[in-house]
């Protein structure tokens, strides 16, 4: 429980701070080139709209640009370090300056998400009873508290909901070995066996 | 070298417009660190395993080679028109292929021929092959791939494979993305996406140092590097690619006998295309989860003029050989993070009108026909370990001119008794990679087939089993 409290607590600082640094508007120029760069770069791994088809790509369409910017700018700083992260986006995103980035946030959460898959199974429900309340024995939060109820994202919180299980489920991975530094998340991963894992990916991979 | 392998080598060179020029050609290869130095992304984005090409591989390719994430040097006008951008650094690379071959009956030693002499069987390639490259951006719509090469076989540096690009790229309404271009390159097949086409098709190394069979249709490579060729295309959301354009002599080490120019080409080069040789591809791409199928068909219809050398010449003009090539192509990728999967196969059938070689003696018949099948299949566990199983057949019309028999004396072995090109087997090949641009192999080919027979093909007594190959490599690419 003091694990949980300590957890929640990291949790609000985060979202006070996101608020603060909320992006700034991008300029038409600016936001003309970023839309030129999303369809015709981004766009071969992440899909035009955002919409990737590859699990091994995250979907990017209705994401929070205040997550995305500060994605972009680890990539850029090269300290994200899972990875895909590594082999990708370091090169990808070692030129882009600010006002490109908050642009680039900016399409990409005015796209509209699609779900990458639909349909239920108990692994999804099971999904869905750790996604809303945790799992209390191993002191694991529910990620609602932060990803909201409908997994659209909070403040500096990512949206989870439609995303490719796979690639959620690398993430977790990710944050569990510390290869995605993120302390908050690797607190929850941590405790996360491989089947909740599973079960969580499975659940956000159907939401709308 | 004995009188009758002479005259056996004059009428290969008489018939080489169909067949014989093969042996000459070195393995294609395209693993170009510069290009991940340039885009920032490690080679696994555009490779699966090099010289395999991803979606994003194609799509980079389709573009131009001009993705970039380095600094710039710059030149704009007023109005911000891009007059110059270029890479503070070339981006230049190596490329070397360090091997041992081995053949399973070694071939006669042509200074003993009729004696128990043999030649030594296990040759060292030291370097079999290395290469410098001039791989990437440009100017802001402008790259290429430019490769020099030197040989072993030809103890000499010479033009590799090369493709020069320009391409753009326009946003359609509905959020598709429109590409079009040019490619200015020097082998049919080489500016190609995918690698179920000839000039980046499985094997993607090969021995230099073993025995080749006769017969191989004008697409598959004979004429690399001996073109040029310009062709337009367009790929349409990544997935439509249409391309069109066409082929001309383009010789290298070969000059005028009056002027002593590198042209215009006259009777004294040998295999000159007459006009341009139209060549055509069209292929459809379609992306799921992590998979990729491509189905495609392609084609390129060469004249080719026999011509001569400088002590025989012959003039330009008269009949023609002619190699129509129509082929279809099919590729299947599925890319995971821990299995990687690609089946290749191709079909090409070529009509041969042989109106010049019928003329003069060297083929046997004034139309043949020569069909070639290829199946691969490759997987790969984490990009580390892995390996390819290909099967490969050449059939086609049984042509003593052009399949000749072995002159009495003569030593065999790239001849055959019965006149048949066909040829057919597998070739296995094991690949590890400590790190992703350095390629360790052992690979095996097997021949049921060869020149037209499986045992005593040449009428020397040589099976096909004989030319069996363990080729031994290390490559790699910085």
């Amino acid at each position: 429980m003091a694990r949980l409290t300590m957890w929640l607590g990291g949790a609000a600082v985060l979202i006070a701070c996101g608020s603060a640094a909320w992006a700034d508007e991008p300029d038409a120029t600016t936001r003309l080139y970023a839309e030129h760069l999303a369809l015709t770069v981004c766009g071969i791994c992440h899909g035009t709209a955002g919409n990737s088809v590859q699990p091994k790509f995250p979907r990017l369409a209705g994401q929070n640009a205040n997550y995305l910017a500060a994605q972009l700018k680890a990539f850029r700083a090269q300290s994200r370090g899972d990875p895909d992260a590594i082999a990708y986006m370091w090169g990808m995103a070692s030129q882009l300056d600010d006002a490109t980035i908050d642009a680039l946030a900016s399409y990409y959460a005015a796209q509209r998400a699609e779900p990458s898959a639909t349909g239920t199974s108990a692994q999804a429900s099971r999904g869905r009873e750790i996604y809303l309340h945790g799992v209390a024995p191993q002191g694991v939060p529910a990620c609602s508290s932060c990803h909201g109820p409908d997994a659209h994202g909070l403040a500096e919180f990512p949206r989870l909901a439609g995303q490719h299980a796979q690639y959620v489920l690398k993430q977790l991975a990710s944050f569990q070995s510390n290869m995605r530094n993120v302390a908050i998340m690797h607190g929850v991963a941590q405790n996360l066996n491989l089947a909740d894992m599973d079960a969580v990916a499975a659940f956000l991979e159907t939401q709308p | 070298m004995s009188a009758a392998k002479i005259r056996l080598l004059g009428k290969l060179t008489a018939a080489a417009t169909c067949a014989a020029a093969w042996l000459a050609i070195s393995p294609a290869a395209l693993a170009v660190p510069s290009f991940a130095r340039q885009t920032g992304m490690a080679c696994e984005a555009c490779h699966t395993v090099f010289p395999e090409l991803t979606h994003f591989g194609r799509v980079f390719k389709a573009n131009g080679y001009t993705l970039t994430n380095v600094k710039q040097v710059r030149d704009v006008t007023g109005k911000k028109e891009e007059l110059l951008g270029i890479s503070q650094f070339p981006p230049l690379s190596i490329m070397a292929q360090i091997s041992y071959t081995e053949m399973k009956t070694p071939v006669p030693d042509l200074a003993a021929v009729g004696a128990p002499g043999v030649a030594q069987n296990g040759t060292a390639g030291f370097p079999q092959q290395f290469s410098f490259f001039y791989a990437g951006k440009i100017a802001p719509n402008l790259g290429a791939m430019f490769q020099l090469t030197y040989a072993n076989d030809s103890g000499t540096i010479g033009i590799d494979n090369s493709d020069i690009r320009f391409a753009d790229e326009l946003t359609l309404p509905d959020r598709g993305t429109f590409t079009y271009g040019l490619s200015l390159n020097n082998n049919p097949t080489v500016q190609d996406l995918w690698n179920s086409t000839p000039a980046w098709g499985f094997p993607y190394a090969l021995s230099n140092a073993n025995v080749t069979p006769l017969a191989a249709t004008a697409i598959s490579g004979p004429y690399a590097q001996d073109v040029a060729g310009l062709t337009a295309y367009v790929y349409w959301n990544e997935s439509l690619y249409v391309e069109a354009g066409g082929y001309r002599s383009a010789k290298q080490g070969v000059t005028n006998e009056l002027t002593g120019a590198a042209g215009p080409l006259d009777g004294t080069a040998s295999n000159v295309l007459q006009g341009l040789a139209p060549y055509w591809r069209i292929a459809y791409e379609y992306n799921w989860d992590r998979h990729s199928l491509e189905v495609g068909a392609y084609g390129l219809d060469l004249k080719v003029l026999p011509g001569g050398s400088p002590s025989a010449p012959s003039p330009l003009i008269g009949p023609y050989n002619e190699f129509d090539d129509v082929a279809e192509d099919l590729q299947y990728q599925f890319v995971g993070d821990q299995h990687l999967l690609s089946v290749l196969a191709t079909h090409i059938h070529e009509a041969q009108t042989l109106n010049a070689a019928f003329a003069s003696g060297a083929a046997a018949n004034p139309r043949d026909t020569l069909t070639t099948d290829e199946v691969a299949l490759t997987y790969y566990y984490r990009r580390k370990i892995g390996g390819t199983v290909q099967y490969f057949s050449t059939t086609g019309t049984t042509d003593a001119g052009l399949y000749p028999t072995t002159p009495a004396g003569a030593p065999g072995v790239i001849t055959s008794a019965n006149g048949s090109p066909d040829t057919r087997g597998w070739v296995a090949e094991l690949n590890y990679l400590p790190w992703l641009n350095v390629k360790v192999s052992a690979q095996y080919t097997w021949y049921s087939k060869f020149n037209g027979g499986g045992t005593d093909y040449d009428g020397v007594g040589r099976n096909a089993s004989g030319n069996n190959t363990l080729y031994l490599l290390l490559w790699f690419a910085y």
